[in-house]
């Protein structure tokens, strides 16, 4: 992509988000389809123009007009089609009224992220959707991010548009008792989209980093507004950033893994983890405990600790504690073992990852082979670990995992050649 | 600057009107899209909306009882559409950018009306 066209692609994705919400609020989310075109064909005529006329002064503004000229382009069209429907001719009057300068509200944001997440979408519908029309991701990036076809993407895009057409929903961020039936599941659309990101399974790295920002850039500008900052919110807030602050420490120059013990905590984002500190003490502002809150918690001991020696694993042990109470996940179960290997010894640890052995979801879980792995081998028991490590990498891992295990099975085999279960 | 409201009175049958000639309300939209853009633009428009195409209600204290009625046009074949606020030095400068509103070709009539400052 050319220079010209890369800075046009970075503007598009800051300004599409907030051009779409405008215009929903101007023509309603029914019309989220004929919205999302004319973004996208005022995006291709900026594409055409902008080189050969120069950039505007006023950039975005210019790409809001077009986008709402383009709508009213697109809303003719229909009513040449049914040509007694007033409900476009108003729509069609209130774009002649619009105030292209009125893009970037919060509260257009936020109801949009309302719609985009709204509970009859299947989560994967709820991510989609929310990336396509908030954060302004084509479906080529969308398709990158979900391991999918462009095509695939626009087809469920599109039904779940219509969905939303069916719903006759509201442009609003709800209230009272109806924001409380409906933000914890915005916030958990906002958590799978970071975890999606975080733990791409062999995704592109790049495609992976730009999920959890724009997740980040979500729950923040739901902490800066007084409906929706709630504890719960915080908490999401904070963990996000604790997390997100060790991206670029995650991976090493070869883009392989580097785990938490073995992380330059020079390279944490240190700003980051200062925001997340702020956003636990919003989180403190709830009257329940939510697993997020414990989450966060757990987050904030590893991002406080100055080496990996500092860690308070008794902390993390309590906080685990609490959360299999709130929680009694098998992966849950999984963390709070490994988090008691290190407050009480790897025996202990063992033996609590040992009475998880046939848990469904952990049968084809590459961590917990992994996490036993590492047990065997600090308990002097290399060739069982390098049993556990190949059930690792027989699991599905993506590529900088599966260098990782790789590595540690070739340091077990160094160790015990001939393991019993090859010998039988 | 003062400020001046802009009433804009059409028919009150408009849409049915428009509706059957799609291509003509686009142009018209877009006229009215433009007008507002290039007056945003010289730093003249300081709010527009457009109002429903209804009479809307009419609050009366009646004896120190409350009523609510339909509105007043209900009958009538003139309804506010909707409104801009401009800056203007006077009611002449007001009336003249009123003159250049595309509202002058299409709507009624333009009821142009000073805000007071307080």
């Amino acid at each position: 992509m050319p220079a010209a066209e890369h800075e046009l692609a970075a503007l598009f994705r800051r300004e599409a988000g907030s051009i779409c919400a405008w215009l929903v609020r101007l023509l309603g989310p029914a019309r989220l389809d004929l919205i999302e075109d004319a973004v996208q064909d005022a995006f291709s005529a900026a594409l055409t123009q902008w080189p050969i006329e120069g950039t505007p002064q006023r950039a975005a503004a210019w790409l809001a007009v077009a986008a709402r000229n383009k709508a009213l382009d697109r809303l003719k069209r229909d009513m040449r089609l049914d040509s007694l429907d007033t409900q476009n001719e108003a729509a069609a009057w209130r774009l002649g009224f619009s105030n292209p300068d009125d893009t970037g509200k919060p509260d257009d944001t936020l109801a949009l992220m309302f719609v985009a997440c709204h509970p009859a979408l299947a989560p994967e519908e709820q991510a989609m959707l929310t990336l396509q029309t908030v954060c302004g991701f084509s479906s080529r990036e969308i398709a990158r991010s979900f391991l999918s076809t462009p095509e695939a993407v626009t087809q469920r895009l599109v039904r779940a548009k219509r969905k939303i057409r069916g719903l006759g929903l509201a442009f609003e961020i709800p209230e009272g008792s109806r924001l409380g039936e409906r933000l914890p599941g915005l916030l958990n659309a906002i958590y799978l989209l970071f975890n999606g990101g975080y733990t791409a399974a062999e995704g592109e790295p790049l495609m992976a980093q730009e999920l959890c920002a724009e997740a980040l850039r979500l729950a923040t500008l739901l902490t800066q507004h007084a409906a929706t900052a709630t504890g719960e919110t915080h908490a999401l807030a904070a963990l996000m950033c604790f997390h997100h602050a060790r991206a670029a420490a995650r991976t090493g120059e070869r883009g392989d893994l580097v785990l938490l013990a073995e992380q330059d905590r020079s390279r944490w984002d240190h700003a980051l983890i200062a925001q997340g500190f702020v956003h636990l003490r919003g989180a403190m502002s709830s009257t329940g405990l939510t697993p997020l809150h414990i989450e966060a918690g757990i987050a904030s001991v590893h991002a406080g600790a100055r080496r990996f020696e500092d860690t308070d694993w008794a902390a993390l042990s309590r906080y685990y504690d609490t959360l299999l109470e709130l929680k009694p996940t098998a992966v849950v179960r999984l963390n709070a073992a490994i988090a008691c290997a290190y407050a009480m010894g790897p025996a202990t640890g063992l033996t609590q990852l040992d009475a998880l052995a046939g848990t469904a979801r952990l049968t084809h879980y590459a961590l917990y082979h992994a996490a036993r792995g590492d047990l065997l081998l600090k308990l002097g028991r290399a060739a069982h670990a390098g049993d556990s490590l190949r059930r690792a990498l027989e699991c599905p891992v993506n590529g900088a995992e599966r260098d990782y295990l790789t590595r540690r099975l070739l340091a077990c085999e160094a160790l015990a050649p001939a393991t019993p279960a090859q010998v039988a | 600057m003062p400020s001046f409201m802009m009433l804009l009175h059409g028919p009150a049958d408009r849409p049915r009107q428009t509706a059957s000639n799609p291509q003509e309300f686009t142009h018209m939209t877009r006229e009215y899209m433009e007008w507002a853009d290039r007056m945003r633009a010289q730093g003249q428009l300081k709010g527009a909306n457009k109002l429903t195409d209804d009479a809307g209600k009419i609050l009366r204290t009646d004896g120190g009882r409350l009523s609510t009625t339909d509105g007043p046009y209900a009958e009538s074949k003139e309804l506010v559409g909707g409104f801009f606020i401009i800056s203007a030095t006077d009611y002449a400068d007001a009336c003249r950018i009123a003159e250049s509103c595309p509202h002058v070709k299409y709507g009624s009539y333009i009821e142009v009306r000073q805000v007071q400052e307080l």
